[in-house]
């Protein structure tokens, strides 16, 4: 936990085992990371996070990849329809419609 | 010539069904890779994703008439291929929902805070040329219990407002973030050494850390 890592460096050098990430502080921090990484939160709040983050390594990993992962699904490129399969389900539904009294 | 409208039911019926025609053609026209794209991410596979495309447009030229104009014709149909997702997949797996609880994701073992795939320093596009990395996040979306799947696609990858994403789900503003962040979390675990090496246990794979760059 955060009282068992005084510095940044020294908690690095030891290694992110020593931090049991179960209770307290990080747990309330980390019900906030996504309001933390859409702006959603007044200054106050979020002066506060940076803070414990800048004390405690593993909630900083933490938030890290919690942001890369966001970024991630923020830019995933999505396949797109070919023309012939735009007019072959076109004309799929026209059909369906059709033979369901639309037409 | 007549110029006046014709009182025949048969012309009126034919005029009716040609607006119709040309009004679902502009829609179509206009919306199918935005529903392609969405009903992909969604499924996870073409064949599915087709599928869906075709209820949902199916559905909206069915209902329309009763299409009020107070939404975006986009949140429209969001709305109608989420309703046909949820009916597609029950009909298919009778699948039950799990609830993801915040403390599932509490991490636990040193590997999980950090993603196992590096990716320090690139950009999205350079860490997407890593297939390992593509795979990983595709089937940890996969993975997302479907009312979780919906609220980080339309959120996260169709970039909707969280009020758009609460009309098209019919939650309100406070139930989207909260399905968001567990959303947000879940995949942030697959993404970490917990996931992926839970992925490795049925079929060995060879080291990542070669593949998408080197921990810090």
């Amino acid at each position: 936990m955060t009282k068992k890592v005084p510095t940044r460096k020294r908690a690095r050098a030891q290694g992110a085992s020593s931090h049991e990430h179960n209770t307290g502080r990080c747990l309330h921090i980390l019900r906030r990371l996504s309001a933390y990484i859409d702006d959603e939160l007044t200054s106050d709040v979020c002066e506060e996070i940076r803070h414990h983050l800048g004390a405690c390594p593993n909630c900083e990993v933490f938030v890290e990849s919690l942001r890369h992962t966001v970024t991630l699904c923020r830019h995933r490129p999505a396949p797109t329809l070919s023309p012939a399969d735009r007019q072959v389900l076109r004309e799929n539904i026209l059909r369906a419609a059709g033979a369901q009294g639309r037409l | 010539m007549s110029t006046r409208p014709s009182k025949n039911p048969r012309d009126q019926a034919n005029r009716t069904t040609g607006n119709e025609r040309s009004q679902f053609d502009r829609i179509y026209r206009d919306h199918v890779d935005l529903i392609y794209r969405y009903a992909n991410r969604l499924c996870g596979d073409v064949d599915s994703a087709k599928d869906l495309v075709q209820e949902t447009f199916l559905n909206a030229y069915r209902g329309f008439k009763d299409f009020r104009g107070d939404a975006q014709i986009s949140t429209w149909l969001y709305t109608i291929a989420s309703r046909a997702c949820l009916r597609m997949r029950r009909k298919k797996k009778g699948e039950p929902e799990r609830e993801l609880s915040l403390e599932e994701f509490i991490p636990t073992s040193e590997g999980e805070f950090r993603l196992q795939i590096s990716v320090d320093g690139l950009t999205p596009e350079e860490a997407f040329q890593n297939k390992e990395l593509r795979q990983a996040l595709d089937q940890a979306i996969e993975k997302l219990p479907k009312k979780y799947r919906m609220v980080l696609v339309l959120r996260d990858m169709e970039g909707l407002s969280t009020k758009e994403v609460g009309t098209v789900m019919g939650l309100n503003e406070r139930a989207v973030k909260s399905r968001l962040h567990r959303a947000r979390l879940f995949v942030r675990r697959e993404l970490s050494a917990r996931g992926i090496t839970e992925g490795q246990s049925e079929e060995p794979r060879p080291t990542t850390q070669t593949s998408g760059g080197s921990y810090r």
